[in-house]
């Protein structure tokens, strides 16, 4: 399986793409997009895990404040994914045999993200009332738990 | 002097102690990630092109003040970090420009944040207050990039 997975990075750090990437400045760019995508997905997943929690002001419910955030939540997802793939791309071999890049893409990000859609999903119901119930504090609380992990994991891969 | 930073007891406690070290890492990315995104969400609203099923008060209270507690985790993890290599730090023209545009973007914020008390509740924006919710945004994503150049330029950090 990881040779598999070795042989395609090695194509796409080939690629023009990753070449470019690699060896222009652009790198730092492409970081930056990363960065910023990440920056406003978690933004806007603990701004509802912590409504939930019951900080923020009552006026809203969490499920009208996650509805509203809703566009902005998947917007900022697709751009953590395209500057991550990017930065995959340029070093694809390296990725691929580290085990903390392993952990937090094969793992953490994956359990993460269905955490994610399930907490969404129920805030619908959830968050109709002011208060939430003890089920879904727990939830955003866990939810909070994974995204640092995988934070965890990324700042780790350097080290390995 | 940058040398007695770096080399105070528990700087090098830090420094040496892998798992102390990570956590401080992780402590300053995670809580920046969190406050940029939540701040650049605000700047988003303002500007008109994010949630606009909330008006800007009803956002701003929902992560007010919280979100400067965690920049003041950011800040105070950043200090950790900065004092475990103070001596490679200081002479980085490119360290003490992230440091600029980092006030600059505090000050943008809170110029935001107390517009926002005019603005707030009213069904329409001025365009003085866009203006600075777009300089306050391109200034944190500025200081991302920043932060990253001094790694990818220097390698330092």
């Amino acid at each position: 399986m990881l040779d598999f997975l070795q042989s395609l990075a090695k194509w796409l750090e080939s690629t023009s793409l990753g070449t470019g990437i690699r060896t222009t400045g652009i790198y730092p760019f492409v970081q930056t997009l990363h960065f910023t995508g990440l920056s406003l997905w978690l933004g806007t997943n603990v701004i509802v895990d912590l409504r939930l929690l019951g900080v923020g002001n009552q006026r809203q419910t969490a499920a009208e404040l996650s509805r509203a955030l809703w566009a902005w939540n998947w917007i900022a997802f697709a751009l953590a994914v395209l500057g991550g793939f990017l930065l995959f791309s340029a070093t694809s071999t390296l990725y691929v045999a580290n085990p903390a890049f392993q952990f937090k893409l094969g793992l953490l990000v994956p359990l993460a993200l269905i955490w994610h859609l399930v907490v969404q999903r129920r805030t619908e119901t959830w968050g109709r009332e002011a208060d939430a119930p003890a089920v879904a504090k727990i939830s955003a609380l866990i939810e909070m738990l994974l995204w640092l992990c995988v934070v965890s994991a990324a700042v780790e891969i350097p080290s390995y | 002097m940058w040398e007695s930073l770096q080399q105070a007891g528990w700087v090098e406690t830090v420094s040496d102690t892998g798992w102390l070290y990570a956590i401080v890492s992780i402590a300053h990315y995670f809580t920046l990630f969190i406050f940029i995104g939540t701040f650049a969400l605000l700047d988003l609203r303002i500007l008109g092109i994010a949630d606009r099923r909330q008006t800007i008060a009803q956002l701003a209270e929902q992560l007010l003040p919280w979100n400067w507690i965690v920049f003041a985790l950011a800040m105070l993890s950043g200090v950790v970090l900065f004092a475990t290599a103070a001596v490679d730090y200081v002479p980085l023209g490119l360290f003490w420009l992230k440091m600029l545009i980092i006030l600059l973007a505090m000050l943008a914020s809170i110029l935001v944040q107390i517009g926002m008390r005019k603005w707030g509740e009213s069904p329409t924006i001025p365009r003085s207050a866009k203006l600075i919710a777009l300089v306050s945004l391109v200034l944190w994503v500025g200081a991302i990039l920043a932060a990253v150049d001094i790694s990818y330029i220097t390698g330092v950090g």
